[in-house]
């Protein structure tokens, strides 16, 4: 039986984690970009901490600064005001305790599964034997044994980013990054993938921050949700999710996920309404359609 | 009758059908002396002197004088070709400066310095190999910087997540990316090549196939001398669809 | 999304050279350098590599050559006439090959595979067929430049939108009208790609010839310079000829981007 480090209560009801136990902190990160039509600062101070086998959902409208925030707490982004560390360790380029899943299609396209999968082992300078062992676990792990010698054209977009996240499991992070993995899949295929998601992190204890948009992910994956305002990004609420673990996707249909579900849409709401705004008005001013 | 149209086959046929009528036809009006059978000799005259032309001429060794030129021609411009590729997808600066020059390098009749190549290297097969490089390497050369630079951003991120060194990302992710594109311009510098070869050959009155045609036209061998560009012709067609397979076969893996 | 960037401005009054104008600058010395320094130290074969000064001497000579010019006319109208012929019936061609599906599958792949031979193993032929003189010439140069036009043609015929053609025949244009009034037009830049390309088939079928078997011409100019070993001229005359050629083509390219600057 899994069980999370015990995330202390406040006063408000909601979770802080002490810095020391912390896996990940992330300290008062601000990011802007000089555009043509003046500084853009598209995340503000936003501050957060992960506990080790903690599941964090950062979710947010459109144009809240959530990929540049993915960006640069993996290391790929630089310029930027504040501090990430990993078990105490300043972020200052990619780490090797953080691993990171795109929201494009990301599979070698001239590499099979398996070695796709045994990428990163292959960086390490494994052998061939043992990389292709270990590969192979995280294969099954991600459910697509028996398609090791396939190639990602053969399959379809649901195990492709399978493959890709199992390839970024293979090298066994700390911190697990995933921004929209499952952005270009269908609803239904979401909710089985979700489940899968659930079972490895359950399984692996592997400490995983996931940015989304879909509410209903976030809620049916997470311990805690992070709501991010428009831009400029600031923390609007953490919001805690005290449903069961173990958990499946049939979560779904309980009481209290809805309530959950409603409770932060309320937030983001709001935030999202603001963004449609914004984006009308400045469309208008460059004499586009909105 | 209609839905017999709409079938790959049939179209097919009609054009082989209409191909045979119109040999045929050119061998009546050659016969009853509307053409003059001295400047077009007799289809079926061209017909039988094939199997002369192959065994008289050698045919067997011009082909593969033809090929080795071809085939050394093919070894410069891919390593030449794609090793100037890399260097300018690499250094920027380079490659804005020098692009435009290759491009206009692949569309100039390089195939007229074929005086001065014999000036530098005489009357030998290195004429025909340097001239068919000479030929071909541009677009190797195109195609490189353009796979190279047309990898897809998410995955050079992959590998930056994985903290690869630049010599890492170009051999495992930029160069495997890019294969197709160079595969292209390959096929391309090879066709050229070959065409190049070929016809310098026809004009230096030296090396295999091209030189035959040359020889047997000298010798005013009328009939020999259009089979010899049938022969040709056929050659050529075969290197093109093979070059075509393999390019079909390459593109599925992507 | 941009990062910062600093704008560097250059000191008042110097003009700013980009780094790529530099570099190309550098470039074109470093290959003269070469060259000289071969030249003068004759490394390889004395008249080989000719003195930069010698070249460009016979460069000045060759033009103001009357004789050269009347030779680059007789070149000039033999491309033009090939051009022309060929560009027409690449035209017919590609636009009925274009227009009906049948013709097309059952034709086309003999273009398509014909394309890629050397067109002058064919001269041969040509010259049994027209002769020793001009008219071989233009023949090669037709030859030449056909496939690339016709294929070009045809493929662009394919790619006209739909709706273009419907309403053509919606008001019953004949087949005079529907071609110029909404075909050529609809066309315009496979037409301008396909006339580059034979423009430079043209020029080397037509050229090559001429070094063949030819008495005027600049093609016979050049062969006529190797067979007496006339080196600067020979350098001079593929000068002239390839600057004529990018120029051409590069003429072409700007005809065809005002072209389709207009289309839009």
């Amino acid at each position: 039986m899994p069980a999370a480090t015990q995330l202390k209560r406040t006063d408000q009801g909601s979770v802080r984690i002490d810095p020391a136990d912390a896996i990940l902190v992330v300290d008062g990160i601000t990011k802007r970009f000089t555009t043509p039509d003046g500084v853009l600062t598209a995340v503000d101070n936003v501050s957060l901490t992960v506990a080790p086998g903690e599941f964090l959902g950062v979710i947010g409208p459109s144009g809240c600064g959530k990929s540049t925030l993915f960006n640069v707490i993996g290391g790929l982004m630089d310029g930027y005001e504040g501090r990430v560390s990993v078990a105490g360790e300043t972020v200052s380029g990619p780490h090797r305790s953080i691993g990171m899943v795109f929201q494009e299609e990301s599979t070698f396209p001239w590499r099979s599964v398996i070695d796709n999968v045994a990428f990163p082992l292959e960086i390490a300078g494994l052998s061939k034997a043992e990389r292709y062992d270990k590969a192979r676990h995280f294969v099954d792990l991600v459910g697509l044994d028996g398609f090791e010698r396939r190639y990602p054209a053969e399959l379809s977009g649901g195990m492709r980013q399978r493959v890709s996240m199992a390839r970024t499991l293979a090298s066994e992070p700390k911190i697990l990054l995933m921004d929209e993995p499952f952005a270009a899949l269908d609803e239904q295929t979401r909710l089985l993938l979700g489940d899968k998601v659930l079972q490895i992190q359950q399984q692996l204890q592997q400490t995983t921050l996931i940015i989304t948009h879909n509410i209903t992910e976030a809620v049916q994956l997470s311990d805690r949700i992070l709501v991010m305002t428009y831009r400029p990004g600031k923390v609007k609420r953490i919001v805690d999710i005290d449903l069961p673990r173990p958990r499946t996707s049939e979560i779904v249909s309980s009481e209290a996920f809805g309530r959950y579900v409603a409770q932060i849409w309320s937030d983001l709401r709001e935030e999202a309404s603001r963004g449609m705004r914004d984006d009308e008005s400045r469309k208008l001013q460059a004499g586009e359609k909105p | 009758m209609a839905a017999l149209t709409k079938t790959r086959a049939f179209p097919a046929f009609v054009g082989i059908f209409a191909l045979v009528a119109a040999i045929t036809l050119i061998e009546l009006l050659i016969r009853v002396g509307v053409i003059n059978r001295f400047i077009v000799p007799l289809p079926s005259q061209i017909a039988m002197s094939f199997e002369r032309v192959i065994v008289e001429e050698g045919i067997p060794e011009r082909f593969w004088l033809t090929l080795r030129e071809a085939f050394w021609a093919t070894v410069l411009l891919t390593v030449f070709g794609v090793g100037i590729g890399v260097l300018l997808h690499r250094i920027r600066t380079l490659r804005l400066a020098t692009e435009t020059w290759v491009a206009a390098m692949a569309s100039a009749p390089t195939v007229l310095m074929y005086p001065l190549f014999l000036v530098i290297f005489g009357r030998s097969a290195n004429t025909i190999i340097m001239m068919g490089f000479v030929a071909g390497l541009a677009p190797v050369i195109l195609k490189t910087v353009e796979g190279l630079a047309g990898t897809r951003r998410v995955l050079i991120d992959v590998g930056r997540s994985f903290k690869l060194t630049p010599w890492q990302l170009y051999w495992k992710i930029l160069f495997p990316a890019a294969l197709p594109s160079i595969f292209v311009g390959i096929k391309l510098g090879m066709i050229f090549a070959l065409i190049n070869i070929v016809g310098v050959e026809f004009l230096i009155n030296f090396g295999g196939l091209g030189q035959l045609i040359n020889e047997l036209a000298e010798r005013y061998d009328l009939a020999g001398t259009y089979a010899a560009i049938c022969f040709v012709i056929l050659v050529s067609v075969l290197f093109f669809m093979f070059t075509e397979r393999v390019e079909q076969w390459l593109r599925p893996v992507n | 999304m941009a990062e910062t960037g600093q704008l560097t401005h250059a000191p008042v009054g110097l003009p700013t050279l980009s780094r790529v104008t530099l570099l190309r600058i550098a470039i074109i010395v470093a290959i003269l350098t070469i060259w000289e320094a071969t030249a003068a130290s004759g490394l390889l074969f004395r008249d080989v590599v000719p003195s930069l000064l010698v070249i460009g001497r016979a460069v000045a000579n060759l033009l103001v050559e009357n004789d050269f010019y009347w030779h680059l006319g007789v070149t000039a109208g033999e491309v033009g006439t090939g051009l022309a012929i060929g560009g027409l019936a690449g035209l017919v061609v590609g636009i009925a090959l274009g227009a009906n599906r049948f013709l097309s599958q059952a034709f086309e792949s003999y273009l398509y595979y014909l394309g890629p031979t050397p067109k002058i193993i064919f001269f041969p032929v040509m010259i049994m067929w027209f002769g020793v003189g001009p008219g071989s010439k233009v023949a090669m140069g037709t030859i030449s430049c056909f496939f690339p036009i016709a294929l070009s043609v045809a493929a662009g015929m394919r790619q006209i939108d739909e709706v273009l053609i419907r309403v053509g025949r919606s008001f019953r244009a004949n087949t005079w009208q529907m071609v110029t009034k909404i075909y050529l037009p609809a066309m315009r830049a496979p037409i301008v790609n396909g006339v580059r390309l034979g423009l430079g088939v043209a020029i080397i079928g037509t050229l090559l010839a001429e070094t063949k078997l030819s008495n005027r011409g600049v093609g016979f100019l050049i062969i006529n310079s190797y067979s007496t070993f006339n080196m600067p001229r020979m350098y001079s005359l593929l000068i002239v000829v390839f600057v004529l050629a990018i120029g051409a083509n590069v003429l072409v390219s700007r005809w065809g981007n005002l072209e389709a600057v207009k289309g839009r």
